[in-house]
């Protein structure tokens, strides 16, 4: 972004222009932008019933909850929930931050629940696309031989998964020079990307996907929704994360996750093919 | 905002109510929210005559049909069929009727209006699956929001029903698809999961060779059941979900849910405010935009137009992020006035991005034109007409497209848009009629939308740009929206255009301070996917992808 500000005139139909000077650059996200939030360093006095009770009713998707263990009020925050609002810093800054690099994707559901002491979150993006697209594409090449193919199910998203997946495929990110391709039919797949809650009208549909995928697969569940239900939580209408419906390998969190967590979730998808 | 402004609001409000006069032995009529006229109807049995009066006689676009389950604080369910009248004077008229529910045995029913107002028909499927209401008469009452593995027994929205009940599936009953037959007909169902990055949603083409005889949409497969969630939310925390309705239309969503409740609190956010609102929604439009005109690009097979736009978007998208800390625009808005403000600095960014992604945005256009292989397929492809595209009651650029001069901003101003120029601005009598003769040609092809697309990005850039040079000098971003204002069952009517059309929210104050008793979403997409089933006719298969892409419709939108 600061680097375009200079030279505003380039011209779109030239060649190399765009991606050249971001795979050069990197790409940097915004100071204000909400990738992550985090359990700020606190001192036990800080934390009374009271300002509990307040964060946990400004949580819209109820990710923040708190007990008492051996005496003492306890945070925990589960990030599968969360959904970047950032409502919890502006309520209690002295307990959460929010910071602008992006959720670390997990393997298991439990590891995305921070529990009492501040997790060491990077602060910032940490790896650029470029870094993490070529370390994708070398471990691609180490287990696949190839290339990672990729089956994308909306199972009941509000589409800004959506719109950050396909994000991948555009000119700057161009997943596909890093192995990755996305298909047409799961039977063509070794990854489903699964975004969405999971919601009722979409569950046979989405197990029939899953089944029509070929051995060794692996399922991504993308978003505080797949994860959890997000806002919509568990519901007459949504199962409350697509874990209910077929086995999740790997969590991205993130409402929606950017690009960069995308490509770090497959870093993860990819370990979980042996 | 002026005093003087809402007065003139009222003004036009209370002109129209007179209107009613001849029907003063069935209907009372009561004006509320500046530009709300109230018309309640003794007995729904009037509902019909009235709704058509108010479309052939006031000219008023049906914008949506509200339900709500009123059995314990008025002993019914009530009905309101909103019709927005443009034409200069900025008036809502609302129907309202309430539907008795004589004994428990036996369903409740209510005229049905599907057919003489074409555009009711999902509105009473919709309130048959969520309430239990027979709309009398409609000939397509087959289930449309809960499948067909929902017993036919359970309605989400009534207030008895839980929000976290697990319904049992009951067995699949099968949804009659209209079958076509004859010699060399065809059927190909298509989804739920579809081949592209896209969302949800099954279509049962009819087909004689290559062309389309019939075709028949299936979608709320992403009900995520937005409306009845709302009911157990603190009011700011229904703003963070409106923004997940539709994620790429967060601002426009969330501003119709903000503007509704600041109504009925009777607060108006600060100018600065305001304008911050329309900035959003610009920005919001013009990245939709840059989508979806290379979406088209890549489904007549021009890939290398998709990419560029794409690029284009992708920087649209980072200036989301520097502006708003979300890459979609989330968190924008705030009950009262918005989360973000544009210091000078940003300001400058969102300017000189804007400017730099038009210039390049205008060279696409031209590179686009001038390639036969792209102007071919677009044109005469995927038609919706101007009367078919009125009796559907489709919005947004659709409409445009087809010739019909509609625009929530400018026939039912809200917030900044009250002093925003909308372009195209025509004043004088020969832009008049200029702008006449244009609207008169567009033939609502996949052409017009790539055309009124194309328009609306340049517009929305200057609109931006206007707004920042006229950005308010005071740095109040919000208003407190005081509570006790709320006052128990009090409504209002909230609505904006995204880059979809008219999108329509419609809350209800709860009894509990902090909650709402019914929160009622029509989304732009709700309104124009029917017309897609008509619009592909005669196309062949392999035009579908296009003409689908050319509404740029949203299923989460549609689902809720």
């Amino acid at each position: 972004m600061i680097g375009m500000k200079k030279e505003s005139h380039h011209d779109i139909l030239s060649d190399h222009v765009e991606t050249d000077k971001h795979v050069l650059d990197g790409v940097k996200s915004a100071p204000g932008f909400r990738g992550d939030v985090v359990l700020a360093e606190a001192d036990d006095r800080a934390l009374d019933s009271e300002i509990c009770r307040r964060v946990e009713e400004v949580c819209a998707p109820k990710a923040i909850a708190s007990r008492h263990v051996e005496g003492k009020l306890q945070l925990t925050l589960d990030k599968g929930k969360c959904i970047m609002c950032g409502l919890c810093e502006e309520a209690a800054p002295t307990l959460f931050d929010v910071r602008n690099g992006f959720a670390q994707p997990v393997k298991r559901r439990l590891d995305l629940v921070v529990v009492g002491q501040p997790d060491e979150a990077p602060g910032e993006l940490g790896e650029s696309h470029e870094d993490l697209g070529k370390r994708l594409s070398g471990k691609i090449k180490k287990i696949l031989g190839r290339s990672l193919a990729i089956r994308e199910v909306d199972a009941g998203s509000c589409n800004g998964c959506e719109v950050e997946v396909a994000a991948l495929n555009n000119a700057i990110y161009d997943i596909e020079r890093f192995g990755v391709h996305f298909v047409a039919s799961p039977r063509h797949a070794d990854v489903l990307l699964v975004t969405g809650v999971g919601s009722r009208n979409m569950e046979s549909a989405l197990k029939r996907t899953y089944d029509a995928t070929p051995d060794p697969k692996v399922v991504v569940a993308v978003g505080a929704c797949a994860a959890s239900g997000g806002i919509f939580g568990d519901t007459y209408a949504s199962s409350g994360g697509v874990g209910d419906i077929v086995p999740v390998d790997v969590y991205v969190p993130g409402c929606p996750p950017r690009p960069e967590a995308l490509l770090y979730g497959l870093l993860l998808a990819v370990d979980r093919i042996k | 905002m002026t005093a003087g402004v809402v007065r003139v609001h009222q003004g036009a409000a209370n002109r129209r109510s007179n209107l009613f006069d001849r029907f003063r032995e069935t209907v009372s009529v009561r004006v509320l929210n500046w530009n709300e006229v109230h018309v309640d109807l003794r007995s729904k049995e009037d509902i019909p005559q009235l709704c058509l009066y108010v479309r052939d006689e006031l000219k008023g676009k049906l914008a949506t049909v509200i339900c709500s389950d009123e059995r314990r604080s008025t002993g019914g369910f009530v009905l309101r069929y909103v019709f927005g009248i443009g034409n200069g004077e900025d008036v809502f008229v609302i129907i309202t009727a309430r539907v008795l529910q004589e004994d428990s045995a036996s369903p409740t029913s209510f005229p049905s209006l599907a057919l003489v107002l074409p555009a009711a028909t999902v509105y009473e499927r919709e309130i048959k699956d969520m309430f239990g209401l027979i709309p009398e008469g409609n000939p397509d009452i087959r289930p449309l929001t809960l499948h067909e593995h929902w017993p036919e027994d359970v309605f989400p929205l009534r207030k008895e029903f839980e929000l976290r009940t697990k319904v049992a599936k009951a067995q699949d009953r099968g949804y009659m698809f209209l079958k076509v037959e004859g010699e060399g007909v065809s059927e190909i169902p298509v989804g739920p999961v579809h081949a592209g990055i896209i969302e949800p949603g099954h279509f049962r083409f009819s087909i004689l060779g290559e062309n389309i005889v019939n075709l028949e949409t299936r979608l709320f497969y992403t009900h995520r059941g937005v409306e009845k969630l709302a009911e157990g939310l603190g009011l700011d925390q229904v703003i963070l979900l409106s923004e997940r309705i539709s994620g790429d239309e967060a601002v426009a969503n969330s501003s119709a849910y903000c503007q509704a409740v600041e109504k009925v609190a009777g607060v108006v956010p600060p100018p600065r405010a305001l304008q911050i609102r329309a900035v959003g929604a610009e920005l919001e439009r013009i990245y939709n935009h840059l989508g979806t005109l290379a979406g088209m690009s890549t489904d007549v097979g021009f890939a290398y137009g998709a990419a560029r736009l794409n690029i284009l978007k992708e920087r649209m998208m980072r200036l989301n992020e520097e502006v708003a800390g979300s890459r979609l625009l989330f968190g924008v808005n705030r009950l009262g006035g918005v989360a973000v403000d544009l210091s000078p600095e940003k300001s400058r960014l969102v300017k000189e991005t804007a400017d730099s992604v038009l210039a390049d945005f205008n060279r696409m256009v031209k590179l686009l034109r001038d390639d036969s292989s792209v102007m071919d397929r677009l044109r005469g492809t995927g038609v919706i007409g101007p009367d078919v595209a009125a009796e559907m009651g489709i919005v947004g650029v659709a409409a445009r497209s087809s010739g019909l001069d509609i625009d929530t901003r400018r026939d039912h101003p809200y917030g900044a848009y009250r002093s925003i120029t909308i372009a195209p601005h025509y004043d004088t009598p020969r832009h008049l009629v200029e702008r006449e003769v244009e609207m008169a040609t567009r033939r609502g092809d996949v052409l017009a939308r790539f055309e009124t697309r194309v328009e609306e990005v340049v517009n929305s850039v200057n609109m931006v740009g206007e707004v920042l040079f006229n950005l308010d000098g005071s740095t109040e971003l919000l208003v407190p929206v005081p509570r006790e204002n709320l006052k128990p069952f009090s409504h209002a009517l909230g609505y904006a255009e995204s880059h979809r059309g008219q999108t329509v929210h419609w809350v209800m104050v709860g009894e509990e301070p902090d909650t709402l008793f019914r929160y009622k979403v029509r989304t732009a997409s709700f309104a124009n996917w029917p017309a897609i089933e008509t619009a592909v006719l005669n196309d062949i298969v392999a035009d579908f992808p296009l003409v689908n892409k050319s509404l740029d419709l949203s299923y989460a939108g549609n689902d809720l």
